[in-house]
């Protein structure tokens, strides 16, 4: 069953003076528990993509439905709030908050969803471990390695527990042992808890390691590859 | 919606770049102390000024006839005027009370004449109400009981070309309108900061000049001291002996102290406000920093969820913290100056001729009223929310996309 349903999308950048077209009748449907790679050149598109998938950017044409909702029939604060609630997002620059510890950095969605205190630590307690960091629960990022924020950062995603993660370039700034060690957790977490993670990537480690490869060239899927 | 972890992630933002927000909350505390400060030693200064025409000058209530009022006649004496003194000193907020025979007249030399006000003073009681006896230059004040002695300003006493023991003639009418003069013997030269004054009084006693007018004991002016001279207006109202009797608070009897009085109050904010909009400029210009730093981190928490009333809440709590963090603490500083100087006053004797023109002394004492503390924080607070705005606006503004992406 597809949690994600792209339709017809379509983003023409700087559409009045010299247009680019970004993405071109993008059509995609992703299921629960997939781990998806979306390959491509440079200027393929893929963050673009991933950006309209994730509600941060607005295509030109074109529907995301997610669990049947319309995302961008939503208005502004209903689509911040979606996105607070349905997806999880981890950036190529970890993007933590410096000061905050591990712990408060993945509470802090919870705490923004209005949870209760003691279920935001018991959760955040519950995921730093899952990612193999029960250890460093009260370290800032400036004290932690870029894999082991990384890990945080995943943490951080899945704290809402997310219809699907979305991750731009996540391993770009990793060592080969962090990414190693980022993509086995990562597959773990898929295995284990179902749960979906959509990725943009150059790295061919992660592509090696996705079940589904999308390849993007000039804005339209080219390959799609289910492992 | 649950504020309070952007309002601790806030606080913990603001010590991010200690150094930074330290010179902004050092800026905020001597801003304000420096604010405060100043406006206590405005408002001493300018209450100093209205004490001291008080208290040399005008004294805090006066009454007199109607009658007087429009023409100071000799013969429009305050009539019973004993048993008015009398009631009057049974009010608990009346401290001081004297009684004057005030008529106008020529003092005359062999060498000039001048138009004067003759004041008939109690010695007595007068020396508790006014200060004339703290501006003894030469002689003594009516501390010989001879008759007809008479006390005059400097000013005048050289316009008359007069010294110690000189005979000063008095022209003035008695209460049947015919012209009267006598010679007083001059026993004693003020000089008061008001040259004005010393140039057109002189003082005689009321015994000596009601006798002259034909009307012993005429008393033609009641001047008194109350517990507070804020409350002057106040009590005015209060008294009342009377149609034929006018009282009249200080601020009836002189506008321009009055109008002093209540501008000071409006130049004190006006001060601070001008104080504060420049440490918000300060703070403005912080934030701004702190926006434009911060941008890949707002961009991530609006791509994660938190929605622009969050944000907006983040920036304006750390502009508050920055300005609240420093505030209370540069208006205690201001307080314990104050209070330490209240009693002991600073001394600016280096400007001192100036405020000597004012009738004011060398030392200052600051003072400032209590609900003007509150109203400052009030005002910080005001403030502090205007420099959050554009701060707070700029962050709105990022798109969370290209914000992510800048590093």
């Amino acid at each position: 069953m597809s949690i994600i349903q792209v339709r017809n999308i379509s983003k023409i950048y700087n559409k009045e003076h010299i247009p680019v077209r970004a993405l071109n009748g993008i059509d995609l449907d992703i299921n629960k528990g997939e781990f998806t790679a979306i390959v491509g050149p440079s200027g393929s598109g893929k963050t673009t993509l991933l950006n309209i998938i994730g509600g941060l950017d607005t295509p030109t044409e074109g529907s995301v439905n997610i669990h049947g909702t319309d995302m961008f029939s939503l208005k502004d604060r209903k689509l911040i709030d979606f996105r607070l609630h349905h997806i999880g997002f981890v950036f190529q620059a970890y993007n933590l908050i410096p000061v905050l510890t591990a712990l408060e950095n993945v509470m802090f969605i919870l705490q923004m969803q209005g949870r209760p205190h003691k279920e935001c630590v018991a959760r955040g307690m519950e995921l730093l471990k899952q990612v193999g960091l029960e250890d460093k629960v009260d370290k800032r990022p400036s004290e932690l390695s870029g894999g082991q924020q990384q890990r945080v950062a995943v943490a951080r995603a899945l704290a809402s527990k997310p219809d699907f993660v979305l991750a731009d370039e996540p391993t770009a700034n990793l060592d080969s042992k962090s990414t190693s060690d980022l993509l086995d957790m990562m597959l773990q977490l898929n295995e284990l808890g179902e749960t979906t993670f959509i990725f943009s990537t150059h790295d061919q480690r992660v592509v090696d390691r996705a079940k589904r490869v999308l390849t993007l060239v000039d804005g339209e899927i080219e390959t799609d590859e289910v492992r | 919606m649950n504020i309070l972890p952007i309002i601790s992630l806030s606080w913990k933002n603001i010590w991010r770049n200690k150094t930074r927000s330290g010179v902004v909350i050092v800026a905020v505390i001597l801003g304000t102390w420096a604010g405060v400060f100043m406006s206590a030693f405005m408002y001493g200064l300018s209450m100093q000024y209205i004490r001291s025409e008080l208290v040399n000058f005008t004294s805090n209530i006066q009454i007199h006839t109607k009658a007087y009022n429009i023409e100071p006649m000799p013969e429009y004496f305050i009539p019973e005027a004993d048993s008015i003194i009398q009631v009057l000193e049974q009010k608990a907020y009346v401290m001081e009370v004297t009684s004057r025979t005030k008529v106008s007249g020529l003092a005359s030399s062999s060498s000039s004449t001048f138009g004067v006000t003759i004041r008939g003073i109690d010695p007595d009681r007068e020396k508790k109400v006014t200060q004339l006896y703290t501006f003894m230059k030469e002689g003594d004040y009516f501390e010989e009981s001879r008759r007809n002695q008479i006390i005059v300003g400097e000013k005048l006493a050289n316009r008359l070309n007069q010294k110690m023991r000189s005979k000063v003639v008095l022209n003035f009418q008695d209460v049947d309108g015919n012209i009267s003069a006598a010679a007083f013997r001059v026993s004693g030269i003020f000089k008061s900061p008001n040259s004005m004054f010393d140039e057109s009084n002189v003082f005689v006693r009321s015994s000596d000049l009601s006798r002259l007018i034909g009307h012993p004991g005429a008393v033609h002016e009641i001047a008194l001291l109350v517990d507070n001279f804020k409350n002057a207006p106040t009590y005015a109202k209060e008294l009342s002996f009377g149609d034929a009797l006018e009282v009249q608070s200080w601020s009836d009897l002189s506008p321009a102290l009055a109008y002093t009085d209540s501008m000071v109050g409006t130049m004190l904010y006006i001060v601070m406000t001008i104080i504060l909009i420049a440490l918000t400029f300060g703070i403005i210009n912080t934030m701004l920093m702190t926006v434009l730093e911060r941008q890949q981190e707002l961009g991530m928490l609006m791509a994660v969820g938190v929605n622009k009333i969050r944000t907006f809440s983040m920036i304006l709590s750390e502009t508050f913290f920055l300005a609240i963090f420093g505030a209370p603490f540069g208006v205690f500083l201001a307080w314990v100056g104050i209070t330490l100087l209240e009693d002991k006053g600073i001394n600016v004797s280096a400007f001192a001729q100036g405020f000597e023109m004012y009738g004011m002394g060398t030392v200052i004492y600051p003072e400032l009223q209590p609900d003007y503390y509150f109203n400052i924080g009030i005002l910080i607070l005001v403030v502090t929310l205007i420099a959050s705005i554009y701060p707070s606006y700029k962050a709105l503004k990022l798109n969370p996309v290209e914000a992510i992406r800048k590093i």
